[in-house]
């Protein structure tokens, strides 16, 4: 049983508080947490986008870091190469993710299951070796350096802020969707492809739709992580990726929107800490994630509703 | 309206239907009897190609064949299908289970709208906020039905809409089959109760081992309990 989404509005007693904490932790704990929280914002923006195939879309993607990693060399590519401004370099990122999630979806959707799963993940390895073998535009293993200056040359608050404000209208645009004509569609699909196909959709038709609005925010994350770098590698598009943004939403928990934030900030900040203490950091993670699909496979979101129902009834 | 000829459809290589012809004319209501796993289902599935191929004979609305069409278009030439395990969208509430289906296609007299749904059905309005999955049976076949309306159907299949419900829900689902039959609503019922048949159908047809094995009117039908006997009672031992 899915959890219940019914209220379309947003829940700006939530969304407010939450970006004004963001704000406030920028803007008192100094670069180096501002470099944290900028990482984490990114990432939470990249598993919101995996996870509206999952919990909406009902596919499961492994191939997601492809269009993370287009969005970055859609930046990188142009402005090392072709010395466009960056301007152009911002909005190509993203438009080479569409495209890429556009082409490589209209393959995908073709298949179901753990067979639309292996192309998703084949298509992501043929970007990856692509960006790794093709040297002489590329760069290969040596990615695409200096062609800007990280962040912007801002302070890491400021670029920070600005991530901050763009992946919050991007979770927005994305809570809209959800909620529109076509999520509704995405939905249906997702949950019983035949009756969708019943009552006049092609499912098919409507999970390139979902693959290409995935894609397209996973390449802004994807841009706006090549900024915050000041470069890009062939593995923002590898499987390592891939695998962070599905533990996330595994983690923050499938089936809810808030799924891919929750996810994100706590598997990036216990990377980022965990592993300043300990070398096995990823066993740490194994030990989380072992923990969460045992006891609350709804993940964080799941239990945490739980816990908010419990808590209301004890109460009324 | 709707034409079968001499269908053939299987499943894969498992071979399902060996020669179904019925139709159905303007604001008829046909009924397809038969016991479980005869082919009515599989008759249904094969008008609106859903899970099923079609390995010969044909399948006409007005006329048009439905070959080779995907499901989606099938629905969008004016079929509606109300499948028999139902099959709301769980997660979904009753309102946006009913936001789903496309709109009909431009110039088609919209008959059936939200508000005209929720007339047929008033506990939907009054459900209209809850979750369909926690939604009892015949909530969700009365959900199921208004959803496939929405889609401004001229022909709508029903696979054993009453399987499983509690008698009084039974008379409520009839008696929105009949509303729907006032309205002019061409209606395919697969059925295995007589009392769907006494209610509301103008035809009967009875179909055996993947094969229409009979056709006559509800009256014909009752007049003649051997066909009854021999294609809708439960087997006899060893017979």
């Amino acid at each position: 049983m899915r959890p219940a989404e019914s209220s379309g509005a947003v829940q700006w007693r939530l969304v407010v508080p939450a970006v004004l904490g963001a704000l406030a932790l920028l803007a008192t704990l100094g670069q180096g947490a501002a470099l944290v929280i900028t990482d984490v914002l990114i990432m939470v923006l990249f598993a919101s986008s995996l996870n509206l195939l999952t919990s909406y879309g009902g596919m499961v993607s492994f191939g997601h870091a492809a269009y993370f990693g287009l969005g970055a060399y859609g930046l990188a590519l142009p402005l090392a190469k072709l010395g466009l401004p960056l301007w152009a370099g911002l909005a190509l990122g993203p438009l080479a993710a569409a495209l890429g999630a556009l082409a490589i979806g209209a393959l995908c959707v073709r298949l179901t299951h753990i067979y639309f799963a292996m192309l998703t993940l084949a298509c992501s390895e043929i970007v990856f070796t692509i960006l790794f073998q093709a040297y002489d535009y590329t760069g290969g293993d040596t990615g695409i350096t200096k062609f800007m200056a990280p962040r912007l040359g801002l302070d890491p608050r400021l670029y920070g802020a600005l991530v901050l404000a763009i992946v919050s209208a991007c979770l927005l645009l994305l809570w809209k969707v959800v909620r529109s004509p076509i999520g509704l569609a995405i939905r249906a699909v997702g949950e019983e492809p035949h009756r969708a196909a019943a009552l006049g959709y092609s499912p098919r038709m409507v999970q390139l739709v979902a693959f290409v609005i995935a894609g397209t925010l996973a390449g802004v994350a994807g841009t706006l992580f090549a900024v915050y770098q000041g470069n890009a590698f062939p593995d923002y598009a590898g499987i390592g990726f891939t695998i962070d943004a599905l533990v996330m939403v595994v983690i923050g928990g499938l089936h809810s929107f808030a799924g891919g934030v929750y996810g994100a900030v706590i598997y990036t900040l216990l990377k980022t800490f965990v592993s300043r203490y300990v070398t096995e950091w990823e066993l740490v993670i194994g030990l989380i994630l072992l923990a969460v699909v045992l006891v609350s496979p709804a993940g964080v979101a799941g239990g945490l509703g739980r816990l908010g129902h419990a808590l209301g009834r004890r109460s009324a | 309206m709707l034409e079968i000829r001499d269908l053939h459809a299987a499943y894969g290589r498992s071979a399902a239907l060996h020669g179904v012809s019925l139709s159905v004319g303007p604001g008829e209501v046909v009924c397809l009897v038969g016991r479980n796993g005869v082919g009515k289902t599989s008759t249904l599935r094969a008008v609106v190609q859903e899970l099923i191929q079609v390995t010969g004979g044909a399948v006409l609305l007005d006329g048009a064949s439905l070959a080779g069409l995907p499901p989606h278009q099938v629905i969008r030439r004016g079929i509606g299908y109300v499948p028999e395990d139902r099959r709301v969208f769980a997660s979904l509430t009753v309102a946006e289970n009913l936001r789903v289906p496309v709109a009909p296609a431009r110039g088609a007299a919209a008959r059936w709208t939200l508000g005209a749904v929720y007339g047929l059905f008033p506990q939907l309005r009054e459900y209209r906020g809850r979750v369909a999955g926690v939604m009892s049976g015949g909530e969700q076949q009365m959900l199921s039905i208004a959803r496939s309306l929405l889609t401004n159907p001229r022909l709508l299949l029903l696979d054993e809409p009453h399987e499983g419900l509690a008698p009084r829900v039974v008379d409520e689902i009839i008696a929105a089959l009949l509303a729907l039959k006032r309205e002019g609503v061409s209606m395919l019922i697969s059925e295995q109760s007589v009392r769907t048949i006494k209610a509301c159908a103008d035809r009967v047809y009875v179909i055996d081992k993947g094969v229409t094995v009979y056709h006559g009117t509800p009256a014909e039908f009752e007049a003649n309990p051997e066909v009854a006997r021999r294609y809708l009672m439960v087997a006899e031992q060893g017979g």
